[in-house]
C-alpha cells in the first residue's frame, strides 16, 4: 500500500519536474569561473539568491583545504549559466573543535572592515595558545589582530583579501606581529561574511582618492569604536572564562568515572534502576 | 559528469526522514520517511526501515539524474540534545548500495550555545 502510494506521488511530481531546466552554477571570477554544480528551476527568477556551499577542495583539488567551506550566491543568469558572488566562508565545525583543547586559551575577534574597493567584510579570526593566558594578554593579542586585519583590508581589493584569508597569509601576518607579545600557536580566520559587495569596480586613481577620504573619517570612527569594543570584549572575556571553568569541571568528573572499574559502575546502575523502579 | 545533490538525513529516535535536494537546497528531488514504508509506529526509527527509506529516495534521485550526493546527518538536537539516531548509519550505507556516490558526510545536528533550560526540573524526569 505504502509503496503504491509513494509511486503515485512520484508520478504527479514528474510532470512538474520535466518542465524544469538545469542551470550551471559558475564560481565568481576570483575563483577562476569554475563550473561548480547544476540546479534545476522552472523560472529564472527563482534562481536568484540561491546559495551554494562548496568546499575549497572541489575548487582547487587541494585535499588539505577540504575543511574550508565557501558560500556563493546566484545574482545573475546568462543563458544557461548562473553567475555567483562570494558571500562568505566558514571552517568545518569539527576542524575548529579539534584545534581547541583544555587548558589552552582561545582568542576570538569580530571585526567589520572595508576593503580598497569599498566592500564591507565581517572577519572572525581566532587564535589558540599553548597555555592558558591572562585576559590582559588576550586583549593585547586581540588588538594586534584588529590592527593587522584593518591594515590588510585597506590595501587590498575584496578578492585579494579573501584569497589571502583563505591561504593563511593574514594569519601568518598576525602571527608575526603577535610574536613579541605572546607566542601564539595557531591563527585561523574561521569565518568571513560579505556585508556589502564592492561598489568601486575599476582600480583607477579617482576611486582611490575617494577611499582615502573615507578612510580618514573611518579612522576617526574606528578610534571611537575601539574604546567601546574594548569595554565590551573585557566583559565577554570574563563570561568565557566562567564557561570554561564549568566545562573543565564536567570533564574532570566524567574522566574519573571512566577510570573507575566498569563492573562497579554496572552494579551501581543496577542499584539505581532498582531503586527507581521501587 | 553526474549532477550533484545533497542528502539531508534526519534520524531521530522514533523516525527517519530522507530528503534529497539539489546543491542549493532549494529544489527537492526525492523524499521519503519512515511512515511511508512501515505501518507500525514503533518501527519507524529502526535501522531496517532506514535502509528501505534511503533506498527509495536514492532510486528516485538516480532516475532524475543525480549521481553524487553530499550527506548531512542530523539528530534531534536543540535543548533536548542527542546525536543522530539508530537509522543514520544504515541510511548512508544503503545510499551507497543504491548506486549514489558520496562526496562529504557532515553532522549538522543543531547544538545550543546555551539557550533554554530543558524541561523536567532540577532533578530530571522522575518515574
Amino acid at each position: 500500500m505504502a509503496k503504491a502510494r509513494a509511486r503515485a506521488a512520484a508520478k504527479k511530481v514528474r510532470d512538474k519536474w520535466r518542465a524544469k531546466n538545469w542551470y550551471k552554477i559558475i564560481a565568481p571570477p576570483m575563483f577562476n569561473n569554475i563550473e561548480i554544480a547544476d540546479t534545476p528551476a522552472d523560472k529564472t527568477s527563482n534562481l536568484i539568491n540561491r546559495v551554494t556551499e562548496v568546499s575549497m577542495q572541489d575548487l582547487t583539488n587541494d585535499f588539505r583545504k577540504s575543511h574550508i567551506k565557501l558560500f556563493f550566491q546566484i545574482h545573475k543568469i546568462e543563458e544557461s549559466n548562473a553567475l555567483t558572488r562570494f558571500i562568505g566562508h566558514t571552517l568545518a565545525a569539527d576542524y575548529v573543535r579539534r584545534l581547541i583543547r583544555r587548558r589552552r586559551s582561545r582568542i576570538d575577534g569580530v571585526y567589520d572592515v572595508t576593503t580598497r574597493d569599498g566592500a564591507v567584510v565581517r572577519v572572525k579570526p581566532f587564535a589558540t595558545t599553548e597555555k592558558r593566558i591572562q585576559s590582559s594578554q588576550k586583549r593585547l593579542i586581540r588588538n594586534v589582530m584588529k590592527k593587522t586585519i584593518i591594515e590588510q583590508a585597506k590595501t587590498k581589493t575584496l578578492s585579494e583579501f579573501i584569497k589571502d584569508a583563505l591561504d593563511g597569509k593574514i594569519g601568518s601576518e598576525i602571527y608575526k606581529n603577535c610574536k613579541n607579545l605572546y607566542p601564539v600557536k595557531r591563527i585561523e580566520i574561521y569565518k568571513t561574511e560579505v556585508k556589502k559587495q564592492p561598489t568601486i569596480k575599476t582600480e583607477e586613481e579617482k576611486p582611490a582618492e575617494k577611499t582615502k577620504e573615507e578612510e580618514k573619517t573611518k579612522t576617526e570612527k574606528e578610534e571611537k569604536k575601539k574604546t567601546e569594543e574594548e569595554t565590551k570584549t573585557s566583559s565577554s572575556a570574563k563570561k568565557k572564562i566562567v564557561e570554561k571553568k564549568k566545562k573543565n569541571k564536567t570533564k574532570a568528573t566524567s574522566k574519573t568515572s571512566k577510570s573507575s572499574n566498569s563492573k562497579q559502575e554496572k552494579d551501581e546502575e543496577k542499584r539505581k534502576t532498582s531503586t527507581s523502579n521501587k | 559528469m553526474g549532477k550533484k545533490g545533497i542528502a539531508h538525513i534526519y534520524a531521530s529516535f522514533n523516525n527517519i526522514i530522507v530528503t534529497i535536494t539539489d546543491i542549493t537546497g532549494a529544489e527537492t528531488i526525492a523524499r521519503c520517511s519512515g511512515g511511508m514504508v512501515t505501518k507500525s509506529a514503533k518501527d519507524e526509527g529502526s535501522p531496517y526501515v532506514a535502509m528501505k527509506v534511503a533506498q527509495i529516495a536514492a532510486e528516485t534521485a538516480l532516475e532524475k539524474g543525480i549521481d553524487v550526493v553530499n550527506v548531512r546527518i542530523r539528530g534531534r538536537g536543540g535543548k533536548k540534545g542527542g546525536s543522530p539516531g539508530r537509522g543514520a548509519q544504515t541510511a548512508i550505507r544503503s545510499l551507497v548500495r543504491a548506486g549514489l556516490k558520496i562526496g562529504t558526510i557532515e553532522d549538522v545536528t543543531p547544538h545550543p550555545h546555551d539557550g533554554c533550560k530543558p524541561k523536567g526540573g532540577k532533578r530530571g524526569r522522575r518515574i
